[in-house]
């Protein structure tokens, strides 16, 4: 009942870094750090729709090495918004993954939710849910920095089963995006992406 | 004399005025750079994104409506009007 509630109140209060399918024919190269837990991945988005590429993740001082291949579900765009859907699915050696990820964003409001499950004979299972929340109080033009007030929950299990809430600033430039937070407790985070 | 009218009026539907396309969805400066380098790859001189507008303006080499919104697609967004001037 207590994580039902947590999920709830992500759905609706809290995007991740990660943009799991970009444009036809892009790449996307993320590379995303917290103290505890690392995602670094290399995506080519084949269409608009689907996106394979290399992943790697670190759960503490466990590394976990995976093919990804995400899809688009469904996507709407509005006059002045875009809603997404996202399947994420992972294959490594003794170990698997998959999720899914929805997003909801304005020029000035973000909001996100991912869950995610690692698997394996060999690991313990490793359920990522995080939910973000974010606010730009400055629409900015197409070729402008563009910045970001963000507050992130992060639920690892089998890491940090407890809420890490992480607020951050997040800065966008052309097709570089960069990230900067610290947790509640003191924890850093730094997170880089590059489209191209 | 006659060859080079000709060959203006073949020219012409090539290099012409400006596009306006409407675009939906295009909320994220970021995301939407997909958009500048799809038409830039599609051989497209000078792409103008406005985000406040909603819209995107091709100068340069013209593009059927058909091309336009195929580009549009694959970026990720969904195209609306276009008109030219």
């Amino acid at each position: 009942m207590k994580q039902l509630l947590l999920i709830t109140f992500m759905i609706f209060s809290l995007k991740a870094l990660a943009h799991p399918v970009i444009y036809k024919g892009g790449w996307a190269i993320n590379s995303g750090n917290m103290a505890n837990y690392s995602n670094n991945y290399v995506l080519y988005s084949f269409t608009n729709r689907f996106a394979a590429g290399i992943e790697h993740d670190r759960f503490d001082k466990v590394d976990v090495g995976l093919l990804k291949f995400n899809s688009l579900l469904v996507r709407h765009n509005g006059d002045d918004s875009q809603a997404n859907l996202y399947f994420h699915g992972g294959v490594g050696k003794e170990i698997y993954n998959y999720g899914a990820e929805a997003d909801w964003e304005t020029r000035t409001l973000y909001t996100s939710l991912k869950h995610l499950r690692f698997e394996g004979p060999r690991y313990k299972n490793y359920y990522v849910t995080q939910g973000r929340v974010g606010l730009s109080p400055i629409k900015t033009g197409f070729d402008k920095l563009q910045a970001w007030f963000m507050v992130q929950g992060m639920v690892i299990h089998n890491v940090e089963d407890t809420v890490m809430i992480t607020p951050m600033l997040r800065f966008f430039y052309h097709n570089i995006l960069w990230e900067v937070g610290s947790s509640t407790r003191g924890d850093w985070m730094l997170n880089l992406m590059v489209h191209y | 004399m006659k060859l080079f009218l000709l060959a203006a009026l073949f020219a012409l539907p090539a290099f012409a005025g400006e596009t306006i396309v409407n675009v939906k969805g295009m909320v994220c400066s970021m995301c939407a750079q997909g958009l500048e380098k799809k038409f830039t790859e599609a051989g497209v001189e000078k792409i103008q994104v406005d985000l406040d507008q909603k819209q995107v303006r091709l100068e340069g080499k013209e593009l059927s409506d058909q091309e336009i919104r195929k580009i549009i697609t694959w970026a990720g967004y969904e195209a609306g009007d276009i008109s030219r001037k």
